[in-house]
């Protein structure tokens, strides 16, 4: 603006014709407002403008911020999981395709047994489990803590590096060189005192020479051995028998009349992949003259037992006398006098039944079938029974010439069988003397394991040097100087051999999460002085190529031989199966003594199913796996027949205190139909004390009632005292339980045609039946949908299901499924997509059992689709009933109209809400299958047959240019089933083999009178029995 | 008590002259808030509150936090739902049903029923919101047009509900809202303070008593009414058919559409009858809401809880008729399965309290009358929770049969439920006039004109009113309408 510079004339002049004026002031030209206008913004106002107060950021600059704080904003609010950095391979590795797995073979020992595994890894993260098919033993299967041990390699309460207890008595986080040095050092100055090593049945022979080595370098070791539960039994009759020092295998598909005494070899007993699995051959429904037949005698109704064709109740400690009967019945039709008659004469078969109220005709049933099946039937002891069953059991087996079916091909590491209760008596007297300078558990929980009167807790009190290797913490590490973390199996080199045939080899697949090392490599570092990586992996190569190569006589160099062998997981070796020797008879002197009859209580301990002895504890897939046989979850009990119930004024979820001498437990009892009377049967592996949040305060320590002398057996006490304290306990059951003769329930499963089964001379006879009862062909108002293309549909084959719950981990592993915890089990919110359903029929006293499992069913007039409001669940063109996650808003009416109730509703965030948010740990990120979408809150799910794998083989078709198949596609439940029992499958390739069994006679579908037209077909099971009515 | 039933009963009694009339409705608006209101407005905010709070749990939660589990996917949700929806029956049966059939006698209860229907709405509208595992959600469930052409199911019951809820929730709003235009108008010329009059004003929607605006009115009233009625029947039929569409035993079955809109109407008017029996006391109002109209409702009742029983007793014929096993099966679990004790309540609330509505001294026993109502709402929640709980409880597979047991949350979105309700019912009783005024000088003695035994013009009403204009000049109000 200009400068005024005409002065107050000019001014005077303009006055005249002011157009238009803002003010008095203005109007009158008064002199302050003409000066105040010259200036565009009045005094003060632009003071903050000032540019030497103004802050140096430039224009470019701020935009620069901004944008860049905008970028920040979008980079960092994104819900991005992990937040950690994401590095992509520079350099790939050659074996790694981002989403495509790798198959690792390997090997995993559990109680003795080795399972040939392969390991599904995808990015380098193990996250399934499966059977290898080239081992001799597994043949492609595997057993459900094999597979749960998927989940255990990510449990975040592993111990993640050494500990060290301070002068306080706290264990402190150490490091890796403090301890080995300190650890050296002690060892080396031990002074000629025992160094004892306490293990579990050792199956490596590298892990023995690892064990040799230590003992060359510290001359005072010693090697103790023990497994909560052990064949220790059975080989030492076989060994009086036949001079061999371990049981034969058993094979078992060569048996057409089975025989199980209190022995559970499709559960516990043994190799149950294996054995489930021949077993399984044998109840093949288009060779119904090979069908075998299973009789079963036990206290409890065991797996054996729901799949047995006669099943019998008897208390364990009768088992003696029962042989012995049956024993004298058959030699009474056989020539043999092996024994005394005057011993034998004691014994009558169907005294002792009627006695004992077992069926009499069934006994002599049973009688004809063995003497008719000679050297083609097998009679086996559990190993909980004492000595001399076995030995009569070995007898029996001779007379009827079944030692045919053994296979002379078990071996022992040299040197590391396990101990006695001398040598463990023996260890504990010098532990106390103080003539023990170190204890050393090497991945063992001897003070959780061992008998309470062994008095071990106590006299480890007592050694100088306490060292504990152990996945994570326990009972044992507890009292340990120092606790070294030892990798899981996944994590660590290992071979096994068990039988002479062949060695598994272990191979890692993952380098070890934490700071930790493989329980060999500890021990080595100390035998040498200096750790460096890889030092097993080097050992192991260095024994086999010096001990084990040259016996092979492998035309290969050996690293070429190394690097197969370690491909196919397994070395197979040429040494032949020795034969069975002769009998001693000498052995039978152990057969004169007349047993004590007992007629209190008896209490029978046995291994559990999911939890193992203990070592499964804090695995939530195995803790939520249903009882076989009674469903509970999250809990073992005592469980009592009816009759005893009775007797002891108890109902289900009463506690009883049990006391044998002076060892006493309280424990909550479950009334399991078809157990003997006064007969108390307790699953151990529970009630730790010392293990992670999901172990902790599951079940009761049974353990405490194992006395070092055993009674029976180690297993087995009689004259025990029951009470009922008056306190109840919650035991939790995934099937509600129904009292078995409550008129309302009983002939629900029939009248609905929920299970059809009948018998094997039925069938012949007809083999029409079951087509017979399925419903006329029931119409539909519309028109069938075409399946031109492929159509899924999958067959459950009733005779081979053993309802042992394989299916259900290997489920929770491929598609992600939360463990939600015993409380909410306990409101029936269980997640898993397949199960077991199990029903009784009969009495209460001897009940005939059913298994049935139940998944989605994949209706073609699927009722859960038409009723959701917002179509997230619907048909796809393959015949799928497809279930839209994202789609989903969670009403539960699908879950409401669905008959077979196969749908599961995250009724939480499971993985939140489970113990406080133990399942939303990082790690546990790393178990899911990244193909399966993991579902949030409020989201109904269920089974889709594995539609992750069917989508993978489809593209995998596309990809090669060939035909899309059915037996493409393999779902994780089939995968795992060990009986092959179930079966997937284009319905629509007649060509296929699924096509015969989905077109079975035998073959029907559950609830087909509602119509609804489900892609699961049963083919019914087939009772063994001697007639025609089911 | 000889009353002469060949005789219409007098609607209203006591002869008020028509300011009285407006004044005794229009009280409760102008007085000054008593310590009594704000007792009750306390406890039913009480509730609304813990309502509230159980609520929170719920969303932050999961559904969880409920008692319900897999066999039993709708427990207490579910039941809310219907039962409210039934609640709400009355004041549509009332409002239009019996307008069309010109039982004049619905007058005095119609504007109460009428907002109870809408806030009962209300109250059964949120639960299909909330009762989805997630709520926020919950608009997948309206047809929008959307880039991935996704629609939802439209062959879904839960979808017809969303139709049929919602419609009859806008119809019901839009009729009661119709029958207080004149209303307002009143309201609007009676009042003195400004605030008042401007809202009232723009409700009145510029209503001036005019012919044509009564021409228009009734014309309108009569079409919403037509409108409406059929939605009496529908909505709970279609609520209905969330179950009889599904094939869980105890659902699937042809005879819950007129089962349900019985029961809806039989707890509707237990509702209706509950609160009016304390409106009529507190507001003075027991010459407009007469012992009479309790004893309409009353007989109401007992037609509706008569057709219930009969439904009962159908739906066990027809499951012996049937031969379906599990059919069977769910009824006799009924009588004798766990949760056994429901249907006790269930039949004796329904079936067997109802029956002494035969007897004329109970039917005008107000004490007595207003237990059997709460009888009749006891009994029809039970209904809803043997149908959903009960059936879906014991289904086909014994397998996964399981028990539902409620939560303390549950307790807290029921007890919330109410609390809305009655907080809604409260808040109206004190803003807006609980009767029609208009309606009521038309239902008045003399009110309407009539050509028997005289000329014109009867001078009836003793000279409490001088009604000599017809209708019109009656409705006018008794003040000198400008």
């Amino acid at each position: 603006m200009a400068e005024n510079i005409d002065g107050q004339d000019n001014l005077e002049q303009k006055r005249t014709d002011p157009n238009y004026w803002q003010s008095f002031k203005d109007l009158y030209n008064d002199i302050s407002f003409t000066e105040a206008k010259k200036h565009e913004f009045s005094k003060g106002v632009t003071d903050d403008f000032d540019l030497s107060k103004l802050s140096n950021v430039s224009r470019r600059k701020f935009i620069a911020l901004v944008s860049a704080s905008a970028a920040l904003a979008a980079a960092g609010c994104s819900d991005y999981r992990g937040n950690g950095k994401i590095i992509p391979y520079r350099t790939k590795p050659e074996e790694i395709t981002l989403g495509v797995p790798d198959y690792y073979a390997s090997t995993y020992v559990e109680n003795g047994q080795d399972y040939g595994i392969l390991i599904k890894t995808r990015e380098g993260r193990p996250i399934k489990v499966d059977g290898n098919p080239d081992h001799p033993a597994s043949k492609g299967k595997t057993s459900a803590k094999a597979q749960a041990a998927i989940l255990s390699l990510y449990d975040p309460e592993r111990l993640q590096q050494p500990l060290r207890k301070n002068s306080s008595g706290i264990l402190m986080k150490s490091t890796w060189q403090h301890i080995d040095n300190e650890i050296s050092n002690k060892l080396a100055s031990i002074n000629g005192k025992e160094i004892s090593i306490i293990s579990h049945k050792i199956v490596s022979p590298t892990s023995a020479q690892t064990l040799n080595d230590f003992k060359q370098k510290y001359p005072s070791a010693k090697v103790y051995s023990y497994e909560l539960f052990n064949e220790s039994i059975r080989n030492t009759a076989w060994q009086k028998c036949y001079g061999d020092k371990v049981f034969p295998t058993v094979k078992w598909d060569q048996a057409k009349i089975i025989l199980a005494l209190e022995s559970d070899f499709l559960g516990t007993d043994g190799n149950k992949v294996e054995a489930s699995r021949l077993y399984a051959q044998r109840r093949n429904n288009s060779d119904l003259d090979n069908f075998n037949r299973l009789y079963a005698v036990e206290g409890n109704l065991s797996l054996t037992g729901i799949n047995a064709d006669y099943r019998m109740r008897l208390r364990p400690d009768l088992q003696f006398e029962f042989v012995m009967s049956l024993l004298n019945e058959i030699s009474k039709h056989t020539d043999s006098t092996i024994i005394d008659s005057a011993v034998m004469n004691q014994y009558n078969l169907y005294e002792f039944a009627q006695k004992n109220s077992l069926y009499g005709n069934i006994l002599e049933l049973l009688v004809k079938d063995l003497l008719k099946n000679k050297s083609a039937s097998i009679i086996y002891a559990g190993r909980t029974l004492p000595e001399n069953v076995h030995i009569a059991v070995n007898l029996l087996n001779e007379i009827l010439g079944n030692t045919k079916l053994y296979t002379q091909d078990t071996v022992e590491q040299n040197d590391y069988s396990l101990s006695n209760k001398e040598e463990l008596e023996n260890l504990i007297q010098s532990m106390n003397s103080g003539s023990v300078g170190a204890v050393i558990s090497f991945d063992a929980n001897p003070v959780y394991h061992l008998a309470s009167d062994f008095g071990f807790s106590d006299a480890l009190k007592k050694v100088p040097l306490v060292i504990s290797l152990s996945e994570s913490e326990n009972e044992t590490s507890e009292f340990a100087n120092y606790v070294i973390p030892i990798s899981h199996p996944f994590e660590s080199w290992g071979d096994a051999q068990t039988r002479s045939g062949y060695y598994s080899l272990q191979q890692p697949v993952i380098s070890p999460l934490f700071y930790t090392r493989q329980k060999e490599e500890v021990l080595l570092a100390w035998v040498t002085g200096n750790y460096k990586e890889n030092i097993y992996h080097d050992y192991m190569m260095n024994n086999w190529q010096k001990n084990i190569y040259p016996a092979l006589n492998e035309m290969l160099d050996f690293n070429r031989f190394w690097l197969g062998a370690l491909q196919r997981g397994i070395v197979k070796t040429s040494v032949d199966a020795k034969h069975v020797g002769s009998f001693d008879k000498t052995s039978l002197n152990s057969l004169s003594e007349k047993p004590k009859t007992n007629t209190g209580y008896v209490v029978c301990l046995r291994e559990s199913y999911s939890a193992g002895d203990g070592k499964y504890a804090n695995n939530g897939w195995l803790q939520e796996l249903p009882h076989p046989v009674t469903k509970v979850t999250w809990d073992n009990y005592a469980s009592v027949s009816v009759a005893t119930a009775k007797q002891l004024n108890v109902e289900e979820r009463d506690v009883i205190e049990i006391s044998i001498g002076s060892r006493k437990l309280n424990i909550p009892v479950v009334i399991q139909p078809g157990s003997s009377d006064n007969t108390i049967t307790i699953e151990l592996g529970y009630g730790r004390t010392k293990c992670g949040i999901v172990g902790l305060g599951t079940g009761f320590n049974a353990n405490v009632l194992l006395s070092k002398d055993g009674d029976v057996s180690p297993w087995i006490y009689t004259s025990a005292e029951i009470k009922k304290t008056g306190d109840t306990y919650e035991i939790i059951s995934t099937m509600e339980h129904h009292p078995i003769n409550d008129p309302l329930v009983s002939g629900v499963v029939k009248e609905r045609k929920i299970i059809l089964e009948g018998t094997v001379l039925g069938y012949k006879k007809n083999p029409n039946f079951i087509q017979e009862q399925r419903p006329e062909n029931t119409k539909s108002l519309y028109n069938p949908h075409d399946y031109p293309g492929v159509k899924w549909g999958m067959s459950i084959d009733l005779n081979k299901c053993t309802g042992c719950g394989e299916c259900v981990v290997s489920c929770n592993a491929e598609n992600n499924i939360p463990v939600v915890g015993k409380d909410q089990v306990k409101v029936s919110r269980e997640m898993q997509w397949i199960r077991i359903d199990r029903y009784y029929s009969g009495s209460a006293e001897n009940p005939k059992i059913s298994l049935e499992p139940m998944l989605c069913q994949q209706c073609d007039h699927a009722p859960c689709e038409n009723v959701c409001p917002v179509a997230a669940t619907n048909h796809s063109d393959d015949g799928l009933n497809q279930m839209v996650y994202n789609r989903c808003v969670g009403t539960r009416y699908c879950s409401n109209n669905c008959p077979y109730k196969v749908r599961r509703f995250n009724f939480f965030n499971f993985r939140d809400h489970f113990r406080d948010g133990y399942q939303q740990s990082n790690l546990f990120d790393l178990v899911y299958n990244p193909e399966v979408t993991v579902r949030s809150r409020g989201v109904m799910e269920k089974c889709t047959f594995c539609i992750q794998r069917i989508m993978d083989a489809r593209a995998a078709a596309i990809r090669e240019h060939i035909p899309f198949k059915g037996s493409d596609v393999r779902t994780a439940c089939q995968d795992a089933c060990n009986t092959e029992a179930i079966k997937f499958g284009d319905m629509n390739d007649k060509e296929s083999e699924f096509y015969k069994y989905r077109n079975h006679e035998l073959g029907y579908y559950v609830l087909e009178n509602l119509n609804v037209r489900p892609n699961v077909t049963y083919l019914a099971k087939l009772r063994n029995t001697h007639s025609e009515e089911a | 008590m000889n009353i002469d039933y060949t005789k219409e009963l007098a609607l209203v009694e006591g002869n008020p002259r028509l300011a009285d009339i407006d004044e005794l409705i229009s009280r409760p608006l102008t007085q000054p808030v008593t310590k009594k209101y704000y007792i009750a407005l306390s406890i039913s905010g009480t509730a609304l509150l813990i309502g509230v709070y159980s609520l929170w749990l719920t969303l932050y939660y999961g559904i969880g936090m409920w008692g319900n589990n897999v066999p039993v996917g709708w427990a207490f949700d579910i039941t809310n739902f219907v039962f409210w929806i039934g609640i709400g029956h009355a004041g549509t049966l009332i409002s239009a049903i019996l307008f069309l059939l010109r039982q004049r006698w619905r007058t005095g209860i119609a504007r109460f029923a009428e907002a109870m229907t809408i806030f009962a709405v209300m109250t059964a509208g949120i639960f299909p919101v909330i009762h989805t595992g997630r709520p926020w959600l919950a608009g997948y469930l309206i047809p929008y047009p959307n880039q991935h052409l996704l629609w939802p199911n439209f062959i879904s019951p839960l979808l017809w509900d969303v139709f049929a809820v919602s419609t009859y929730f806008t119809v019901s709003l839009l009729f009661w809202y119709m029958g207080l235009i004149p209303d307002f108008a009143i309201l609007r010329d009676r009042t003195v303070s400004k605030v008042k009059k401007t809202i009232y004003s723009v409700f009145s929607l510029g209503w001036r008593h005019s012919n044509r605006h009564w021409r228009h009115y009734e014309k309108v009233y009569m079409i919403l009414a037509g409108l409406a009625t059929p939605l009496v029947l529908s909505v709970h039929t279609i609520v209905s058919f969330d179950f009889a569409v599904s094939l869980i035993p105890g659902w699937h079955t042809t005879i819950f559409p007129p089962y349900f809109v019985a029961g809806a109407i039989y707890s509707g008017f237990a509702m209706v009858m509950t609160v009016l029996i304390f409106v009529r006391k507190i507001f003075d109002m027991e010459n407009l809401i007469t012992l009479n109209h309790l004893e309409r409702m009353a007989k109401v009742m007992l037609l509706t809880s008569s057709m219930v029983a009969y439904s009962y007793l159908m739906e066990f014929f027809i499951a012996w008729y049937s031969q379906v096993p599990s059919e069977q099966y769910d009824f006799w679990a009924r009588v004798v399965g766990p949760y056994r004790w429901a249907w006790y309540f269930m039949i004796s609330c329904n079936f067997l309290i109802p029956q002494l509505i035969w007897f004329k001294k109970i039917r005008r026993s107000v004490p007595i009358l207003f237990i059997i109502s709460i009888c009749a709402n006891i009994g029809m929640w039970f209904e809803r929770f043997v149908i959903i709980v009960q059936s879906l409880s014991r289904d086909f597979l014994p397998s996964s049969w399981h028990m539902f047991t409620p939560t303390l949350v549950d307790f807290g979105v029921l007890t919330g439920s109410f609390g809305l309700f009655f907080t809604l019912v409260l808040l109206f009783a004190k803003t807006l006039p609980v009767v029609s005024m208009v309606e009521t000088k038309s239902v008045l003695e003399g009110s309407q004109p009539h050509h028997y035994n005289d000329d014109h013009n009867g001078e009836v009403g003793a000279g409490h009113a001088n009604i000599t204009a017809g209708v019109g000049a009656a409705l006018n109000g008794g003040k000198n309408g400008n």
